[in-house]
């Protein structure tokens, strides 16, 4: 008998009754996310936790300028990497573009589907424009994400249909407590999140 | 007690570093997940919540193994089962083989220690950069984890700093945790990103999508798994859920327990190899389920083990785990889930010392996101440890005598009147040395007995 | 049927206090009968079985736990002055004859009449002590009482009718404090770490009474206070709350 065959054989396959898992689903313990979600997702991500920080935007089309300031009140120059993504039209001949991501690169530009205000989290998804490793490689991680696409809760950011390769949730930059518990910003990727969020729509 | 965990444990108290090292990440840890709870309302129903999760998934472990192996297939991974640690390695070294593999990296994985991955990979020639930070430390000091989610966590900043300046091209030149921190991010990034293969692990696996989760608070796991060309993950059976909104409740828990955050950093659910259009992601990803004994387990009394999230709260929360530390426990696994989980693992012949090192005082259970059970457990390891004649004799024949006495009350009393007799001898007040209490009188004074036992006294009419 | 005026409760005083420190069981004695009790003291009792079902031993177990509930039948309530004995009769005696019909619903007739005797005192009598001593005390949560009966508010609710009593707040007072019954002499050098940080915090605490409810904790914390050369004295919290605090600690000649 193969590996398969016998750890199957064992366990028994006979599928749970009817219903029994969805029951597990039904009224999830979770924490309460106050009305106004904008409000909530915005006091998540300023947690020292996740520590981001955020401006509004009318419009993409304000994104290059709001980017452009950010770069410039921590000292950087004008570069960033930016998706070969039709979502972010606007005028970025400002700008040095990375086409390709590098090791080193000090600002990512992404797009999140979704903000979850339970959490502070973006959400993001492969895809032909959505490429994963900028997002963390980039020592500064700037996120476009649309007002109207904050949700409440984490079960509310899965994606319907066919999954892409991978669908990840951001919350805060990345950090490590391995030295003696002290919570150090910047491990192996991101150490600082800003997210721009859009209010059209 | 074995000589072998004796000598450890005695290694353990007599080294003051490790202790500083130990209540410095688990004393942070325990204040933090104490936040978290209490911010969280509702939490002990999550925890009921959660618990019947697990328990559905173990009592339908081969239904939902069948619907992930063919949610993952249509997706476009190869599933592969391994019924033990032998078995499971030698299918990751087959893959990383055929895949003309140099060099893998690999994300933190608990269940890569249990399988001997480390070793399995050095055996075939195989380069392996570690990318969790205290992965890399203890890969440099050659030693293994000492915790599930802190592996590092006996080593002290000083001891780290040291690593680093022996193996680091550039090393940190302030000694201070974040340059220490930023020595470790230039050293591996070339390597992550230059590797052939990454290997992970998975904390939840998806049924009804075939998805991996993994979680990370660095991000290494993205790291090392996006740049090479083939995704390995080594999952325990037991991993499965299914669906993401019954992980959602379950990450919801993981996080709080065990570093006292809502959410780890990062939370990714991988479903397949990179689509034909996607500018990144490995070209093939290979799933190993692996049982080494979780069968055995669900069927001979550990089923409620197999709940387990791997948060690290019970070790965190175990006054004995807070003094020897991980190492001590002699397995993969350490604190109070080890010492239910390394029984099972490596036998109980060779481990009854650790659900015997217990003092059953609960905590571990209280704090346990999952509500696993644990003093029970570990007592039904010491039941199935006297069963077997592993206890030593003098604790057999010790209890034994005890407990016959202790059913004749007469000649119980007269064994009371004798104790009483023999103990005073030793001292009024406090006995400062008793020869067959050595255990007691080594550390600590020992309460001389009164002249006349309660029961004695009120049968003479004493009220 | 007419109602009994006075509830007839069984003492039962654990092997540790008959042996040790009898004074616990006395205080027990005089403090349910404050209460309004009647106590009758089965004179057949030896130990609950507790070290046997702890270090695996279930055969001894089960037939130490059979005697027991033979000897304890029959009461209106059994009560018992320590939370781990008083668990292992009301959480471990049903589980050890789960699959036991004939011995099952004895054991769970006995289970659900016993009692820790603050639980028995605060909850079931709503009794308060009317007795008195100049002291300040600190309290320690013994863990199967705290995690398995869910001791916590009713000792301090007592001691609070203690006049004279200041209680004083001690850090980590749920924590083990490392003795584990048979834990504490086979694995000595652990159990000893644990209780010098328990001691350290004891001291810390400022207090000049230990109070607990289990003798077992009560001797290995007293034990490493002592040891240490703390000027810390520790009773029963029922030798305290029956009166009789004034009398000889822990270790102390009588």
């Amino acid at each position: 008998m193969n590996a398969r065959e016998e750890i199957l054989g064992a366990l028994g396959t006979a599928a749970p009754p009817p219903g029994a898992a969805d029951a597990l689903l039904a009224d999830p313990v979770r924490p309460s996310v106050a009305e106004d979600r904008v409000a909530a997702f915005l006091a998540a991500l300023a947690l020292p936790a996740s520590g981001a920080t955020h401006a509004r935007i009318g419009s993409v089309a304000d994104a290059p300028a709001a980017v452009a300031r950010y770069l410039a009140e921590h000292g950087l120059p004008p570069a960033v990497f930016l998706p070969d993504d039709p979502r972010f039209a606007a005028d970025w001949s400002g700008f040095a573009l990375s086409l390709a991501i590098t090791p080193d690169e000090p600002a990512v530009i992404a797009w999140a589907r979704l903000g979850i205000a339970e959490s502070g989290s973006l959400v993001f998804e492969t895809g032909p424009h959505a490429p994963m490793l900028p997002n963390f490689l980039g020592l500064h991680h700037i996120v476009l994400l649309r007002e109207a696409a904050i949700v409440s809760h984490l079960e509310d950011a899965a994606l319907p249909g066919p999954q892409p390769r991978a669908h990840y949730w951001v919350t805060g930059v990345s950090g490590t407590t391995d030295i003696e518990g002290q919570y150090i910003r910047g491990a192996h990727g991101p150490r600082f999140l800003h997210v721009l969020l859009v209010g059209e729509d | 007690m074995s000589a072998a965990f004796s000598r450890r444990v005695d290694a353990a108290l007599a080294d003051p570093i490790l202790k500083l090292a130990i209540d410095r990440t688990a004393g942070t840890a325990e204040a933090k997940r104490a936040l978290a709870v209490d911010g969280f309302a509702h939490f002990e129903q999550a925890r009921t919540r959660a618990a019947a999760i697990k328990d559905h998934v173990v009592a339908h472990l081969g239904h939902y193994l069948e619907h992930f192996e063919a949610s993952a297939t249509a997706a476009g991974a190869q599933v592969h089962y391994a019924r033990t640690a032998d078995e499971a390695c030698a299918i990751v070294i087959g893959i990383c083989k055929a895949a003309g593999a140099r060099t893998v990296a690999r994300s933190k994985s608990m269940l890569g220690e249990e399988i001997g991955l480390p070793h399995a990979l050095a055996e075939a020639g195989i380069g392996r950069i570690e990318t969790d930070l205290a992965e890399h430390i203890i890969q440099l000091a050659d030693e293994r984890p000492s915790h599930i989610v802190w592996p590092a966590m006996h080593k002290t900043r000083e001891q780290v700093s040291a690593l680093f300046k022996q193996h680091h091209t550039a090393p940190h030149t302030e000694e201070t945790i974040p340059a220490m921190a930023e020595s470790a991010r230039r050293h591996l990034r070339q390597g992550m990103l230059g590797a052939d293969v990454g290997i992970s692990g998975a904390n939840f696996l998806i049924a009804d999508s075939g998805a991996v989760c993994t979680v990370t608070n660095e991000g290494n796991a993205e790291l090392s798994l996006v740049p090479p060309r083939v995704h390995i993950v080594t999952a325990g059976i037991e991993k499965l859920v299914p669906s993401m909104g019954h992980a959602a409740q379950l990450l919801r828990l993981l996080a709080r327990s065990a570093t006292g955050a809502t959410l780890t950093q990062y939370t990714t659910f991988y479903t397949g190899p990179k689509r034909a259009a996607d500018p990144d992601g490995p070209e093939a990803m290979h799933i190993v389920l692996i049982d080494n004994g979780r069968v055995k387990m669900r069927d001979e009394g550990l089923a409620e083990m197999l709940r387990c999230i791997r948060c690290g709260a019970c070790m965190n929360h175990c006054v004995v785990f807070r003094q020897i530390g991980g190492h001590a426990y002699g397995g993969t696994y350490p604190g109070p889930m080890g010492a239910v989980l390394t029984p099972a693992l490596d036998g109980l012949a060779a481990s009854r010392d650790l659900p015997n090192a217990c003092t059953l005082n609960g905590k571990c259970q209280e704090v346990c996101p999952v509500k696993i059970p644990l003093p029970t457990l570990l007592r039904g390891w010491r039941e199935k440890s006297w069963r077997e004649g592993l206890e030593p004799a003098t604790m057999r024949q010790g209890i034994g005598a005890w407990a016959w006495v202790a059913q004749r009350p007469r000649l119980y009393r007269a064994a009371v009147r004798a104790a009483i007799f023999a103990m005073r001898r030793f001292g009024r007040g406090w006995i400062r040395a008793l020869p067959l209490a050595r255990g007691w009188t080594a550390h600590r004074d020992l309460p001389a007995p009164d002249a006349e036992s309660f029961m004695s006294r009120y049968a003479r009419g004493e009220r | 049927m007419t109602p009994a005026p006075a509830p007839r409760v069984a003492l039962f005083v654990t092997c540790l206090v008959d042996l040790i420190r009898p004074r616990v069981g006395f205080a027990a004695l005089r403090a349910l009968e404050a209460a309004g009790c009647t106590v009758v003291v089965p004179a057949g009792q030896t130990c609950c079985g507790q070290p046997a079902l702890n270090s695996g031993a279930r055969a001894e177990a089960i037939a130490i736990a059979k005697r027991t509930i033979a000897l304890l039948e029959g009461h209106d309530a059994v009560v018992v002055p320590s939370g781990s004995c008083a668990a292992t009769i009301r959480v471990h005696y049903p589980e050890l004859f789960e699959h036991d019909p004939a011995w099952r619903g004895r054991a769970e007739a006995v289970a659900t009449n016993t009692y820790e005797i603050m639980a028995y005192l605060d909850e079931v009598r709503g009794w308060r002590p009317d007795t008195a001593l100049d002291a300040t005390a600190t309290y320690h949560d013994s863990c199967s009482g705290l995690r398995e009966l869910g001791i916590k508010a009713q000792p301090r609710r007592l001691l609070r009718g203690v006049a004279g009593l200041s209680l004083t707040p001690l850090d980590g007072a749920e924590t083990c404090c490392g003795f584990g019954g048979t834990f504490c002499v086979k694995y000595p050098a652990i159990s000893n770490a644990i209780a010098g940080e328990k001691a350290a915090a004891i001291d810390a605490s400022g207090a000049e009474l230990l109070l607990a409810g289990d003798l077992g904790c009560l001797m290995n914390m007293a034990g490493k206070l002592h040891r240490e050369g703390s000027p810390v004295r520790a009773y029963h919290a029922i030798e305290v709350i029956a009166g009789m605090g004034d009398g000889p600690a822990i270790g102390e000649d009588a």
